[in-house]
């Protein structure tokens, strides 16, 4: 499905808008039974996390490319390695390096969005947004949450990015506003259990340990089978998906080169200009129109 | 199903193929008599008051009988015989395709010049052999009827239900990336636990690499199942994401301008290192706020100048 409009150098028609939304599925691989995986990041949060090699980046490049296509959202971006989501930093409303300073003013500012829009919410008596609301999806992704929890800034200031962000992680599933938060850190300092259980998706890739695992899937996860230190290292992108009720099951993140991730990324920069937000590009009005 | 020597029917004779379990066998013998009881007095009953509203009452009864007898004798008949009415119905299809592939070929090569008859049949057999998508899929498929029969097997060999020894419900399958899926329908004596019990010996018999069972909706019916039945390893394969195809690079006026402000010192030699007293300072105020673990304090000034050695 897309939105055609005239292309605005008169080279012809373009697709700009390829009907994407952040309130449909999305995909993000299949399962061992070859079914396409389907995830309503929207109202759920996604946590990630895994031991480096393990395919973690591709998931995170998945969701921020989808992120980045999808019509009427934005993104909020946090990579303190700037590489993993560096394609995205034109598309991005908000990129966060390495400055945690920057980190906690973003969250802020989410912050007070989440609380204006319950109270929108509240007005429309309703308890959650809907697609028809026509309200932005603010999608915010943080790649490596240890460096904003334990490596940058005071521990003044990395407490505070952990209060905020487990703010707008609670908050946030409701309206409009998801967290989609990756690691390679699995250990208790890093993923508190009261912040873990926030996510309603959690994604296992390989972990050296059972109790790394147990960390990201929950407490005795290990002991009934759901192990993710049992995932074949060699295979990255293959994780356990604790997704809902549902027992947690293996998946296979689909993945994007670099190539790929650069040519979404350029694309969505295109396609979302001027207003930075996914919008059809106005009709041109030529001077003949101007003079008519 | 059970002996195999000569001859084929029910009895337990020597010389004959039992086709029957001697279980179902005994259980087929009582269920009979006892449909021929149940529907001969609901006949007669029914055929004594009709018939008594048109003639005398003793006339009613003596016809009566015999319609009784011969609606009791035809469901006797029907129950005794269901096991191999059930029997055929499970292998409707092969019996079904059997028969069209013979009548099939008569009709064609009757009809037909032998040239036809082969220049018919080469495509018809050939291109499925050969194309392999085709090829995959119909293997596929025969792989379902396959499934489904072998999943029989199972309950009605090892995995045991209840005493009348009734199998449970095996509906449609389909095959998936990695094998089949199979729907079915438990009868009592069998639950989701049990199955994931024997799954190991399910998959032996079904000849596959392994087999899940899992309730097949959250609609809360229990009985209501899904077998996974796994032949082949999909999670070493490359996904990929579907979407590069949704964007179209080709039409796309984009130019990447590289930034002005990348750094430049981009190996070791290339960032002076910085004076002790500049790093002392860095260390005492750290960059993320910390002081060091064995951080001491500075010894205080020695203002009296009292040295002990001297």
């Amino acid at each position: 499905m897309s939105t055609i409009a005239r292309d605005p150098l008169g080279t012809g028609r373009v697709p700009v808008a390829p009907g994407l939304s952040m309130f449909d599925p999305m995909f993000v691989g299949i399962d061992e039974f070859g079914e396409h995986v389907m995830l309503d990041v929207v109202y759920h949060n996604l946590l990630i996390a895994g031991e480096p090699g393990g395919g973690k980046s591709g998931l995170v490049n998945l969701a921020a490319g989808t992120s980045a296509l999808a019509d009427n959202t934005r993104l909020v971006l946090f990579d303190a390695k700037w590489v993993e989501l560096g394609a995205y930093i034109d598309v991005a409303d908000e990129f966060i390096g390495d400055e945690i300073d920057k980190a906690i003013s973003v969250l802020r500012r989410l912050l007070t969005v989440a609380h204006n829009r319950y109270r929108w919410i509240l007005s429309q008596r309703r308890r959650k947004v809907r697609r028809e609301d026509l309200l932005s999806t603010i999608v915010t992704i943080i790649d490596e949450l240890a460096m904003f929890t334990t490596v940058l800034g005071t521990p003044e200031q990395q407490k505070e990015f952990e209060q905020l962000l487990r703010g707008l992680v609670s908050l946030g599933r409701a309206c409009g506003m998801p967290v989609i938060a990756a690691t390679q850190r699995t250990s208790w300092d890093i993923i508190p259990a009261s912040l873990r259980d926030l996510f309603g998706y959690r994604c296992a890739f390989h972990c050296t340990t059972n109790g790394s695992s147990d960390v990201i899937l929950g407490d005795g996860h290990a002991d009934m089978g759901y192990d993710a230190s049992k995932i074949n290292p060699d295979n990255p992108g293959e994780a356990l998906l604790r997704a809902g009720k549902r027992a947690p099951y293996l998946i296979k993140a689909a993945y994007l080169s670099d190539e790929q991730i650069y040519n979404i990324a350029d694309y969505a920069a295109w396609m979302r200009r001027p207003s930075g937000i996914t919008t059809p590009a106005p009709p041109i009005t030529t001077a003949w129109e101007m003079a008519a | 199903m059970s002996k195999s020597t000569r001859g084929f029917g029910f009895g337990r004779r020597p010389g004959t193929v039992t086709v029957i379990e001697q279980k179902v066998l005994r259980s087929s013998a009582r269920n009979a008599r006892m449909a021929f009881i149940i529907t001969a007095l609901i006949v007669g009953i029914l055929a004594l008051t009709v018939a008594s509203d048109r003639m005398h009452p003793i006339l009613a009864g003596l016809l009566a009988l015999p319609i009784a007898f011969v609606a009791g004798l035809f469901i006797w008949t029907l129950v005794r015989i269901w096991p191999v009415l059930r029997m055929l119905w499970w292998w409707t299809p092969e019996i079904g395709a059997a028969m069209a592939l013979v009548y099939g070929w008569i009709a064609l090569a009757n009809a037909t010049s032998t040239l036809v008859t082969f220049a018919v049949l080469v495509p018809l057999v050939g291109i499925p052999a050969v194309v392999p998508v085709i090829r995959r899929r119909v293997i596929a498929l025969v792989w379902c009827f396959i499934v489904r029969h072998r999943l029989r097997v199972c309950f009605s060999q090892f995995i045991i239900a209840n005493k009348s020894g009734s199998l449970p419900l095996i509906l449609w399958a389909r095959p998936t990336p990695v094998g089949e899926r199979v729907w079915v329908y438990l009868r009592p004596g069998l639950s989701l636990k049990k199955l994931q019990d024997r799954l190991d010996e399910i998959a032996v018999t079904c000849h596959a690499d392994s087999a899940l069972v899992e309730l097949a909706s959250n609609s809360g019916k229990a009985a209501y199942l899904r077998f996974d039945i796994k032949r082949r390893e999909v999670l070493t394969a490359k996904v990929s994401s579907p979407l590069p195809d949704v964007i179209d690079i080709d039409g796309m006026p984009f130019a990447y301008t590289p930034p002005t402000d990348v750094p430049a010192a981009l190996d070791l030699p290339d960032v002076p290192a910085e004076s002790p007293v500049a790093t002392a300072a860095k260390s005492a105020t750290s960059t993320n706020g910390k002081k060091p673990a064995n951080a001491k304090p500075a010894p205080a000034a020695d203002t009296n100048d009292f040295d002990p050695w001297d």
